[in-house]
């Protein structure tokens, strides 16, 4: 009887956790996510470092497409992590949005750049053809359409599971 | 010893029937008063019944939302389909074209008649200065 | 450079916390040298975390914005007590508060405490364990103190607006309090069963601290309730939403332990019941914090997903709740008592009502819970809603109010005859049955629920108004602090149930000048104007109101945009008066230019957060009672 009662009282909260720990590792929805396919707008805009233009030339491949900017706090927050997607080789693309060009190289140089270009676009045009409505947002780019989107911070969680699941599938980054 | 032997098996005895009782009442309670959450794409795939109250998340269909007095008429979209939702009411704050929306109603020839509509909003994501728009 | 300082202390007072952990496990605690050593470490611990602390404030408080944590959440406009609040408006400062709080209540405790109290040593150890375990979760997985060197954003961000708010800048300071408290009550109970020894009355040494904890609780839930009210514009007290329900379990089973704690403390039976109790309301204060910061919770009060975050919690609030019941367990021969309890006591009806709790708990967190079961096992998701809660919730609680009417008749540790023709009880009987029927008549209430809900409440009611005539004018002594506290429920009960029968509510899409009416109210759209603020513009409208008693009055709701997000937020316009309050918001302009406004009618809210004071004051002044006795 006592060791019935016991063997209960110990089983319950470790099945209770159990579960939990199940959970937590379980698929999730994300509500940032998008994975509609759509064609890359084309577009013809300055560098941010230069007057030399950008355009969808420079695009072909894989690559994400990262929009940010100098006023974002929540883009600080993700620059450590696209350092070190940018580190594992990920190639990736900066869209300055609606920032002050002196700002933006500012930022930049103060904290690292992990874009292999960066597209300055002042007014937002290329962003609202791309749907863009804030900072940040991140695109994964594949042979001039988009295949994924994500509003928010892209992190470690977000990585691995909102965008991970469709570079594998597409295997896209596998040649380098 | 036996009487108080006899007594903790009466106690014991009583515990384990009115502790099943109450989670029988407690289970019941629990199945019928569910909201089940979809997404527009599940509503079609799935017969859902006019006085089953239900949840419908997704985004609020760009160029969608007309109103008339009181009354709002919207479109939630996952953006592979999207489903008319009817509410009387005010729609929160955060409730705009392009943003997340959660509903809870009940369905009515297709579309959703809403008791409550919830916006949701993402603390880590930032509109544009307003100042650089010009 | 300060901030170096003040995460340096942090990591030097979880080395302290952890030495005063190993010092009080592994060192014999009856030696008042080790004894002296545990409490003299603790000390120094706090001592750094508290300094660590106030540097975090000060840096706050002076706009640094090194500190990548306070350029996020606050900004230089903030007046001075906002700065100081945007420390707990998100995960990592709240959960640096939470354990600055927990070790403050070690911190008194162990100042307050002769070093000759026997579980003294090893209760400083538990809560140094604890504190090792939570202040290395924000070290290692959501540290405050991480810089953003070596520019900084010169306005920093701005704290989101619904939450710039005083009752929400101290709700949660007031609820931290209240949930760690217990860890004293939780520490006490893991001291005794790893003791082993039954002659130490445990329950005595603890009931003042858990007193206190449960009336901090109790402010801090019904300020909650009260900011969600007027703050969301929504017109509610209380959503069931998740978070708010891993609030209310801690509260529900601190009840039960209190209640509880008094038989033990008298005659040392239920104990098993109250130490199981004790670790019950901890656990479920630790299960509230990692509900809310795992992320698993979709809900309004939610922090930031994070998987890594949720992962150590789990485990650390698994490893402390596992040990606790299998220290329980193997301890069980020693919490039993050898008498039984006699029907129609005290203590039986405590056991009741300990009962009734322990069903209420039960299915809070399978409403909690049951979501995610089933959205684990089916992969569809569901919520569960009010409806659910009110058919658990609404019978339990009348039942336990019965009870607590036939309670007050009841002796402790014997069993006398209850019921009595000729006494208070059968006048109070009278009296609710009466008033009822004249309430049914007057007002016509056809809801069954309502009406029992209505008449339990005047039941308790009436029966206390004889006790106190008894305790003033016949000298018959009664615990005047009971009183209060359940006057405070019957209130509650009664309060609610006439809430749910008479609120309602409507839109109207109304023009500039125009006029409409609801429930006797001629409402007259005045005026609206445009204010422009130091951190928002916003449109404000008057509506004049005519009551159908001739008084009128002035409504100015108000929509205000924030220029820091964008963010727009709807400030309500309440009429308050003690029997209803008249809360207006104002909705979307038309294209037509009319305005949709929405106008409701809440009776009796106010007395349902003046109940839940009345059970706070009586908890506060329990427990000063007790400290006074002491001395």
């Amino acid at each position: 009887m006592k060791i019935i009662l016991r063997a209960i009282l110990i089983t319950l909260p470790i099945l209770f956790f159990t579960f939990f720990y199940l959970y937590i590792n379980e698929d999730k929805y994300y509500p940032g996510a998008d994975f509609r396919k759509f064609e890359m707008p084309i577009f013809k805009i300055n560098s941010l470092y230069d007057e030399s233009n950008i355009s969808n030339n420079d695009l072909k491949g894989a690559y994400l497409v990262n929009v940010w900017a100098s006023w974002c706090i929540t883009c600080r927050v993700e620059h450590g992590f696209l350092s070190k997607l940018s580190n594992e080789g990920i190639p990736i693309i900066g869209l300055n949005y609606k920032d002050k060009k002196d700002d933006a190289i500012s930022w930049i140089t103060k904290f690292g750049d992990p874009y292999e270009l960066i597209i300055h676009d002042l007014k937002g045009e290329l962003a609202l053809d791309m749907g863009v409505t804030g900072a940040p947002e991140t695109f994964l780019l594949h042979n001039g359409n988009v295949i994924a989107q994500y509003r928010g911070e892209v992190n470690k969680m977000i990585w691995n599971d909102v965008f991970m699941p469709i570079i594998e599938k597409e295997e896209i980054f596998n040649n380098d | 010893m036996k009487p108080q032997r006899k007594r903790r098996l009466t106690t014991v005895f009583l515990i384990l029937i009115s502790s099943a009782f109450g989670s029988f009442l407690i289970i019941k309670a629990l199945d019928t008063n569910l909201d089940f959450f979809f997404t527009p794409s599940e509503l079609y795939s799935q017969n859902i019944p006019d006085n089953k109250r239900i949840k419908v998340g997704g985004m609020v269909l760009e160029g969608s939302v007309k109103r008339d007095k009181t009354n709002i008429i919207f479109e939630i979209t996952d953006y592979k389909n999207s489903i008319t939702v009817n509410f009387n009411g005010i729609v929160p704050d955060l409730f705009q074209e392009g943003s997340g929306v959660v509903v809870l109603g009940y369905m009515n020839k297709d579309v959703i008649l809403a008791e409550e509509v919830l916006a949701k909003h993402d603390e880590n994501y930032m509109p544009p200065n307003l100042e650089i728009e010009k | 450079m300060l901030i170096e300082v003040a995460h340096y202390l942090s990591i030097l007072a979880t080395g302290l916390f952890f030495l005063c952990f190993l010092f009080a496990f592994i060192l014999s605690a009856k030696d008042i040298f080790v004894i002296n050593l545990v409490s003299r470490v603790y000390t120094h611990g706090f001592l750094f975390l508290l300094i660590s602390f106030l540097i975090y404030v000060w840096l706050a408080i002076n706009d640094n914005f090194n500190v990548l944590y306070i350029a996020q959440h606050s900004n230089t406009n903030l007046p001075t007590f906002y700065k100081i609040s945007s420390i707990w408006s998100a995960h990592e400062g709240s959960m640096f508060l939470w354990i600055v709080f927990l070790c403050l209540w070690g911190v008194i405790f162990n100042l307050f405490t002769k070093n000759i109290q026997d579980l003294k040593a090893k209760s400083l150890g538990v809560i140094s364990f604890v504190a090792v375990g939570f202040l290395l979760f924000l070290l290692l997985t959501s540290n405050p103190f991480l810089t953003i060197l070596p520019i900084a954003p010169e306005n920093g961000a701005d704290i989101n607006p619904v939450l710039q708010d005083p009752a929400l800048a101290i709700h949660p300071p007031i609820l931290y309090l209240g949930y760690v408290g217990f860890v004293i009550a939780f520490a006490h109970a893991i001291a005794f069963l790893v003791n082993g020894d039954p002659s130490i009355k445990w329950e005595s040494l603890v009931r003042t601290w858990s007193i206190s904890s449960w009336s901090l609780l109790t402010v801090g839930i019904a300020l909650g309730s009260w900011w969600a009210y007027y703050e969301l514009g929504w017109g509610g007290y209380w959503f069931w939403d998740p978070v708010e329900n891993v609030a209310l379990m801690p509260w529900l089973a601190a009840t039960a332990f209190v209640h509880s704690l008094s038989v033990s403390i008298k005659s040392s039976l239920l104990r098993i019941w109250t130490i199981l109790l004790s670790i019950i309301v901890f656990s479920l204060s630790l299960f509230g914090a990692f509900i809310v910061r795992s992320g698993i919770i979709d809900s309004v009060h939610s922090f930031a997903n994070d998987p890594e975050r949720g992962l150590y919690l789990l485990g650390f609030i698994a490893i402390l709740i596992v040990i606790s019941t299998i220290l329980f367990s193997f301890r069980l021969s020693i919490l039993a008592s050898k008498r039984n309890i006699a029907s129609f006591s005290k203590e039986s009806f405590i056991s009741i009502n300990n009962i009734i709790f322990g069903t209420l708990i039960f299915s809070t967190m399978l409403g909690v819970l049951y979501p995610l079961i089933y959205e684990y096992l089916y992969d569809q998701k569901i919520s569960v809603g009010a409806p659910f809660y009110n058919a658990i919730f609404i019978p339990l609680t009348l039942i336990a109010g019965i009870f607590l009417f036939f309670s007050i008749d009841s002796k402790w540790q014997r069993s006398v005859k209850i019921i009595n023709f000729l006494s208070p009880m059968s006048a109070s009987l009278l009296i609710a049955g009466a008033s009822l029927f004249l309430i049914n008549y007057f007002l016509a209430i056809n809801d069954y629920s309502i009406l029992l809900s209505v008449f339990v409440g005047i039941l308790i009611l009436v029966r206390y108004m004889f006790v106190i005539y008894e305790y003033l004018f016949k000298r018959k002594y009664s615990n005047p602090y009971s009183i209060i506290a359940h006057l405070g429920l019957s209130i509650l009960i009664i309060s609610i149930a006439f809430n749910s029968e008479f609120s309602s509510e409507r839109a109207l899409n109304i023009r500039m000048n125009e006029s409409d009416t609801y429930r006797g109210y001629d409402i007259k759209f005045d005026d609206l104007r445009l204010e422009k603020s130091s951190n928002y513009d916003a449109v404000i409208a008057s509506f004049i109101l005519n009551g159908s008693d001739g008084r009128n009055f002035i409504l100015k709701p108000e929509k205000r945009k924030y220029f820091a997000r964008g963010q727009i937020t709807t400030e309500t316009a309440i009429k308050i008066s003690p029997l209803k309050d008249i809360y207006m918001t104002i909705g979307d302009q038309l294209d037509d230019g009319s305005w949709i406004v929405n106008i409701q009618l809440n009776y009796f809210i106010r007395w349902i957060w003046f109940s839940a004071i009345m059970m706070a004051f009586a908890g506060l002044m329990l427990a000063y009672s007790l400290v006074r006795g002491k001395r």
